[in-house]
């Protein structure tokens, strides 16, 4: 036990660089000071002051009868137990008390009819009193340990996170700018903020005693009151003289470095990767490429060689699916089977890698790893209408083998290539470098959300970026260093925030701009989103040609609602105000007349007493003249249609430099935003110094607004002999041809990865690819021209390489793979004829049935090809690249195979083999839909010929015609199926040729079993 | 050969069965399908608690025996993320009361890494109380597990190794700290298989809300082959998408195209050796057939009574997503499922801050429908033959956690060095609790448990001896408790 209770009052942390501001009391938290005597018997008790006024408003729906949202206020105790969002009140805090910010915000009761000022004040003193139930005693007051305070305590985790967005760099509402201790004293036009050592006195504490920000303002800024816990905190800094500490900055400089040690640069990743000498092996004739050498070398330590070959037609189906997510055409079977002259295979690979679907199957792989949707994430996961620009950039860079140096340059730093506030019309490179930045605009951000919007969330935000682009570009789990120093790798806590601090001239979190424009939305004010409107004029005259005419609608619909209602609004308002004498009436009247700003006290005070007599809802006259209620829903529905056909404003999802001076980041102890620490600048980290130059700022010379971060960090990252930038993407490259990487933890090249296989062919791709300029495609070709690539994937259970390489690490065959969930679905639209292969531009639809089945679906003709909320009809057939990806739904089939959930990004798809997989191949009505059209499509070639049809099936699906034995089991089966459903369509009233249909049916049946089949559905 | 089908990798040798999956799967393809084929299934083909070998190497689901006799035939895990708070359920330290608010120990203060933001000590703000006959001591907040008291064993000295989350989750799964190892579940279907041929031998019930911490790398195969994996039921709405064929297929027709199917399959797989994957595929499309006719049956809650949807908390909104997920697991080991876990979502337990009113969440939403699920074992005499684990991937501190300015809301952090797990059914000595955390309820000293000790533990109890259950990997016999020393908890058996 004692050694337990060596108490050790030291172990908090000492912080010598604060002037320390002791507090005499630490008593800020229990009783307000409504408290009177010991035993409390004068407070508030909620069977007295409480219940009444929730028997008269609230039970209907929280307690007699029903509970709505799981609350029941009919006890203390029930209260406090709250509902579904958690308690209800906060004992001894009204301001953070849900309960209170529902009543005061009007949002609760339902219906507009707000409690009356008085309840509400009730109800804000028995809980600041402790909200005490009959008989009870008032809690002691708890002391609490004395805290110092510094302006850091104050300004970074109070008032940047609560007032800025009124009183800081973007806005100064009041003149106001509370961003620094200099600029609160200075204060607005209301004077100083803060007197010194006189917090009564101070503006700041009066404003918020005052109840500043109201209810309203609360909901149209998003933003949360400042608690009765920091106004203490606050008074207790101006009291002390607002005391600012000697704000210490976390530099790295060249020299030795605690937390990161030379010692620690030494692990194999940190490193540059060295030209390695190519292997002179036994078995030369196997050896195509230096790739082979390497290869062959380690399996000849082991005793074993490459497999053979595998067949032609094994291979051109191999390496069209590889190159372009989809079988190869009937046609293009055929021809190469026809093609003997010597170098077919190798025209073949380059006839794939200048195919325009080259870039819809590897885009596939590098949205997965930017974490690339169609949508925000979060509860509402709203969409994101201007995403695919980013997706089509995305296509169009790999087609084009845009070198991957300049490839990452432009989606890290595009709008700081070139001054694009000075360029009046962007040319279509300037565009694809602004549009390029959207890579880091990609994982979710869930600030669109009208109350998600606050710092925490937008930290989250900036959190996921990091990961996605640590993990994506330099194969470091740098997220894990986010909360503390990284466990495993010498990332310190600090390299951390100095990444993130990169990003923080674009996303600064108390400067925030929510991530894109609200599409008919009704609040009362637009914040500003992050997007940028330089698109081709044409585009905006089309949305603006498209918006026209349902803009016309609107107005139309809302106009004859009006009609409608406004003379029954006067009625309802003369009724309301009723009782009132005549001359109170007019002054009622003439207050609501008058702008906020220019109404006396009184009138102010006249509004709030019958702001819900005077300002009816649509609801309120419903409730009022039953006539009203049909007409008025049915023109409201329509407005709300008419709304969502509309199409959204074109924009570019782009990350681009705020300008000015972003606020300090600092770093986050635990990652807590309430919790910050010493600041930091701009960095990478520390522990990669080796055969790179260091990260230099350089801010872009054309204008003084950007801080050029970005762009240093970029051209830090494509120095040829970097340590990891190389290396992470050929690994990647690697993995999606041969299944695993040479290093198979893609996203972790620390200690924690696995190490890589084959280091020395691992580091000789690496300088191979940038010597050869960084060519993706050039890199393809390198692999794909390999023996090892070109290896047939059988393995012969008696031999040696199944005991000496089970698991395939030494790559002794090639791996058999099941198509991945994208190529799965690509194929079976093409290979059934009904692909329909349109590139770019808006996402196709998605609808989630009754069921729960997500199925892609066209956009409707009503929305002119723009993303939009219109109900869709028609099966989606174009690249499932192109169908809406959705993180809260996505594509039902394309989820069961594996398709990621993008939390916030994915380098290695799963693999998994399960029943439901079978369920949806094999039951799903869009599969059987498909092998319709496929039937369709083949009795359209092929005329009436059983035999020619199995052909074409086997040709069509699995890239190679059938053997005599496949082609007369064939027949039969058709044979067998075209018989049953002929039983069946005797059954039934003719209204088609029986004869025809059965067949057509028969065949049918035939290819829904081909598509489930593992020949279709693996690739050898 | 590849490891995968490597003939050592025979999870339990037994006698030899004639009936092999592929014939069973020709017998599909006769045409014999419908409601006679569910039955000649359930009494024929699979008579249960029969042990079937593996008649080749090829990985199967069929059932087989353990290395010994067991009581326990099934598990229902109920997996608890986030890290419940032992001092505040479980393991009751009045001696926090007296040092409310004292700066942690030197011992405690040096194993905290982040002192930052660790408070003083922090009593429990939930009462204990004693419960049944044994006396146990269990939070008030949980008053329907409390009524289970001599039901249930209490391991009160756990302990992981680490603190974060997604680590300690897939220690506590698969007893180390990365990914990619296969999960209890995994080894528990690959030890004794399935005792019903109709559903997934491990099922996942995963909360409507969403997936839990490291999502479906929870119940993973790892290097086991695939068809040991957990397999996702919906507990809303249909159990599973596209469970029927479309309205409009003859019969006939998919009688014969199922068994086109199979024939290439087959083919597909025997020109294919080495190929652990086909035969998973193989298995899956045997298994969705099967399912259409009993996955709906399963999980159809409403052929349950009034009474019993009512004592599950089906009819309140705070227990009924829980609830009908306890139901459901009731229903499937009722059925022969070998291993079923149900999930909470994202890591609910993760009180940092507001404990009291987070904590009371948590429980609000799982303690009653626990409690009915032990009652309703119980009253079907299932409880014998079913092993009940529930637990989460670490503890909490004792110390608060807060942050400066918001004591109030003041809650705990993770707390690896000791936990609370209960254990209860079949083979489980009720009423019993082993070990103990030191005064302050920080960490396990007395007859401390580790990860490893709890996976013998279940396996243990399974009739399965952790020692013995191996899988030939990288040439080397792995097992679940890896080359870690491991102890069965005897103490708590019954």
């Amino acid at each position: 036990m004692s050694r337990h209770l060596l108490l050790l009052a030291s172990s908090r942390r000492t912080r010598k660089w604060l002037i320390a501001v002791l507090l005499s009391t630490g008593a800020w938290v229990a009783l307000s000071s409504g408290a009177t005597g010991e035993t409390g018997k004068d407070l508030p008790r909620f069977e007295s002051e409480v219940l009444p006024v929730f028997q008269a408003n609230c039970l209907v729906c929280h307690g007699d009868g029903q509970r709505q949202k799981g609350l029941d206020l009919r006890s203390r105790d029930s209260v406090l137990k709250g509902g579904d969002s958690g308690p209800a009140i906060v004992p001894g805090s009204a301001n953070e008390s849900l309960l209170v910010q529902k009543v005061s915000s009007g949002a609760m009761p339902v219906g507009g009819k707000k409690l009356a000022d008085a309840d509400i004040e009730r109800i804000r003193r028995w809980i600041d009193a402790g909200a005490l139930k009959q008989g009870e005693e008032p809690a002691s007051v708890k002391k609490l340990p004395p805290i110092q305070l510094t302006d850091r305590e104050i300004l970074t985790a109070i008032l940047h996170v609560k007032c800025l967005v009124c009183h800081g760099k973007r806005d100064t509402q009041g003149g106001l700018d509370m961003r620094t201790r200099a600029s609160l004293l200075k204060g607005g036009q209301s004077g100083p903020a803060i007197v010194l050592g006189k917090p009564d006195e101070s503006l700041v504490v009066r404003r918020i005693a005052d109840g500043h920000p109201s209810p309203e303002l609360q909901n149209e800024y998003f933003v949360r009151p400042v608690t009765s816990n920091e106004v203490e905190k606050l008074r207790h800094w101006i009291a002390g003289g607002a005391p600012v500490e000697v704000d210490e900055v976390l530099r790295v400089g060249d020299g030795p470095d605690a937390l990161v040690r030379d010692e620690d640069r030494k692990f194999w990743s940190f490193q540059p990767p060295k030209r390695s000498i190519v292997p002179k092996v036994r078995n030369r004739e196997r050896v195509r490429s230096a790739v082979d050498a390497f290869l062959l070398d380690k399996l000849e330590a082991k005793g074993l060689s490459f497999s053979g070959d595998a067949e032609p037609l094994t291979l051109l189906r191999r390496a069209t699916f590889d190159l372009t997510g989809m079988p190869p055409a009937p046609e293009e079977v055929v021809a190469f089977l026809q093609d003997t002259k010597p170098g077919a295979y190798e025209r073949m690979v380059d006839r794939l890698l200048a195919s325009p679907h080259y870039g819809e199957r590897w885009a596939r792989f590098w949205l997965d790893a930017a974490g690339y949707a169609d949508s925000e994430g979060g509860g509402g996961d709203s969409i994101r209408p201007q995403a695919y620009r980013y997706r089509d950039y995305v296509i169009r860079s790999l087609n084009a083998d845009k070198p991957y140096d300049r490839f990452l340059l432009e989606q890290i730093a595009g709008d700081e290539l070139f001054d694009y506030k000075a360029v009046k019309e962007p040319t279509a490179e300037q565009l694809d470098n602004l549009v390029a930045t959207g890579f880091l605009r990609m994982t979710p951000d869930r600030t669109h959300e009208h109350d998600a919007n606050f710092v925490p969330t937008r930290l989250e935000t900036i959190a996921d970026v990091v990961e996605m682009v640590g993990s994506t570009v330099m194969g470091l789990t740098l997220g894990c260093a986010r909360c503390h120093d990284h466990k495993f790798d010498p990332i310190p806590q600090r390299d951390y925030y100095r990444f993130s601090a990169i990003l923080r001239s674009a996303y600064d979190p108390y400067d925030w701009l929510i991530p894109n424009k609200l599409v008919g939305g009704n609040q009362k004010r637009e914040p500003a989103h992050r997007e940028l409107s330089c698109v081709p004029e044409k585009e905006r005259q089309e949305a603006e040609a498209f918006n026209a005419p349902i803009q016309a609608e609107i107005k139309r619909l809302e106009s004859s609602l009006k009609q409608l209602s406004k003379p029954l609004e006067a009625k309802l308002v003369d009724e309301n105000l009723s009782r009132l004498p005549e001359q109170l009436k007019t002054e009622v009247r003439q207050a609501f007349e008058k702008p906020a700003e220019k109404r006396s006290t009184l009138e102010k005070y006249l509004v709030e007493k019958f702001r819900t007599s005077v300002e009816v809802t649509q609801k309120d006259l419903e409730e009022r003249f039953k006539e009203f209620r049909e007409p008025a829903e049915k023109l409201a529905k329509a407005i709300t249609q008419a709304k969502n056909r509309l199409r959204p404003q074109p924009g570019i999802r782009a990350l681009f430099d705020m300008g000015g001076e972003a606020m300090p980041t600092r770093l986050l102890r635990r990652g807590d935003p309430f919790n910050p620490g010493p600041r930091v600048e701009a960095g990478v980290p520390s522990v990669l110094r080796e055969g790179v130059a260091a990260y230099k700022v350089v801010a872009p010379s054309w204008t003084t607004n950007s801080s050029g971060y970005r762009l240093a960090l970029a051209r830090w990252l494509v120095q040829p002999s970097h340590p990891l930038t190389a290396r992470v993407i050929v690994n990647r490259i690697w993995q999606h041809h041969f299944a695993d990487g040479i290093v198979a933890t893609v996203e972790n090249f620390g200690r924690t990865g696995t190490a890589p296989t084959h280091p020395e062919l691992l580091d000789w791709l690496a300088t191979e690819f940038v010597r050869g300029g960084w060519s993706l495609k050039t890199l393809h070709r390198l692999i794909m021209t390999s023996t090892a690539y070109r290896q047939s994937s059988h393995l012969d259970p008696a031999a040696s390489a199944a005991q000496r390489d089970p698991d395939n690490g030494l790559l002794s065959r090639f791996p058999m793979r099941r198509m991945d969930a994208d190529q799965l679905r690509d194929s079976i639209l093409k290979v059934s004829g009904r692909l329909d292969p349109t590139p770019f531009g808006p996402p196709e639809g998605v609808e989630v049935t009754a069921e729960g089945e997500v199925l892609s679906k066209s956009v409707p003709a009503a929305c002119g090809g723009g993303v939009c909320l219109v109900p869709a009809v028609q099966s989606a057939v174009r690249r499932s690249v192109y169908t809406l990806l959705r993180r809260e739904t996505p594509v039902t089939l394309l989820e069961v195979f594996d398709a990621p959930q993008l939390q916030p990004n994915c380098l290695k798809r799963g693999q998994s083999t399960v029943a439901t997989q079978a369920l949806q191949l094999f039951n799903g009505e869009a599969m059987r839909e498909s092998a319709r059209y496929f039937a369709g499509r083949i009795i359209d070639v092929a005329g009436s010929d059983v035999g020619k049809h199995i052909e074409r099936t086997y040709l069509a699906a699995l890239s190679r015609p059938p053997a005599p034995a496949e082609l007369s089991a064939g027949r039969d089966a058709v044979q067998a199926l075209t018989g049953q459903w002929l039983d069946q369509l005797q059954k039934e009233v003719p209204t088609e040729p029986r004869q025809s249909k059965a067949q057509w049916l028969g065949l049918a049946s035939f290819c829904q079993v081909i598509l489930n089949s593992p020949d279709f559905v693996y690739i050898d | 050969m590849d490891s995968k089908r490597n003939p050592r990798n025979r999870p339990v040798a037994a006698s030899a069965q004639e009936l092999s999956r592929r014939d069973f799967f020709s017998r599909v393809g006769d045409g014999l399908y419908g409601a006679a084929l569910a039955s000649l299934l359930q009494s024929d083909l699979f008579p249960t608690s029969i042990a079937l070998a593996a008649s080749n190497a090829v990985p199967d689901l069929r059932p087989r025996a353990g290395h010994f006799p067991a009581k326990a035939k099934a598990v229902i895990q109920l997996f608890m993320h986030g890290g419940p708070s032992q001092v505040d359920l479980f393991d009751p330290k009045p001696l926090l009361e007296k040092f409310a608010g004292q700066p942690p120990s030197r011992d405690i203060a040096n194993d905290i890494l982040f002192v930052g933001n660790a408070g003083g000590m922090m009593p429990s703000p939930f009462k204990f109380s004693k419960h049944g006959q044994s006396g146990m001591e269990i939070s008030n907040v949980l008053p329907h597990l409390s009524r289970h008291a001599d039901d249930i064993a209490l391991v009160r000295s756990m302990f992981s190794t680490n603190f974060t989350h997604g680590p300690a989750v897939f220690f506590m799964h698969g007893g180390r700290i990365f990914p990619d190892r296969p999960t209890v579940g995994a080894w528990v279907v690959y030890g004794l298989g399935s005792e019903n041929q109709n559903l997934p031998a491990y099922v996942v019930l995963d909360d409507p809300k969403g997936l839990p911490t490291v999502g479906i790398r929870n119940w993973q195969s790892g290097w086991l082959p695939p068809v040991y994996q957990g397999t996702r039921l919906r507990s809303e709405g249909s159990p599973m998408l596209n469970l029927r064929p479309p309205d409009g297929v003859p019969p006939g027709v998919l009688e014969l195209e199922r068994s086109l199917l199979a024939r290439l399959s087959e083919a597909h797989r025997d020109s294919r050796p080495g190929q652990p994957d086909l035969e998973a595929r193989l298995a899956s499309y045997e298994l969705a057939a099967r399912m259409q006719l009993s996955a709906t049956d399963a999980l159809d809650l409403s052929k349950e009574s009034e009474a019993t949807r009512e004592m599950y908390g089906l009819n309140d909104e705070p227990t009924a997503s829980y609830g009908r997920r306890c139901l459901m697991a009731r229903r499937l080991v009722e059925r022969g499922v070998r291993m079923v876990q149900i999930y909470v979502e994202g890591q609910i337990w993760d009180n940092h801050s507001d404990l009291e009113t987070s904590l009371r969440y948590c429980c609000n939403k799982t303690d009653k429908p626990i409690g009915a699920l032990l009652t309703d074992l119980k009253q079907r005499g299932l409880y014998d033959s079913t092993l009940v684990v529930w637990g989460g991937e670490f503890g909490r501190l004792p110390l608060s956690q807060v942050t400066p300015g918001r004591e109030k809301n003041a809650g705990r952090d993770h707390g690896p060095t000791g936990f609370t797990v209960w254990m209860g059914g079949g083979g489980v000595k009720g009423g019993t609790v082993h070990g103990a955390t030191d005064e302050l309820g920080y960490k396990a000293v007395e007859n401390r448990v580790s990860v490893h000790d709890f996976h013998a533990t279940i396996l243990h109890l399974l009739g399965l001896d952790f020692g013995r259950l191996t899988y030939n990997h990288h040439g080397l016999n792995e097992k679940l408790t890896g080359q870690e020393p491991a102890r069965v908890v005897k103490e708590i058996l019954a």
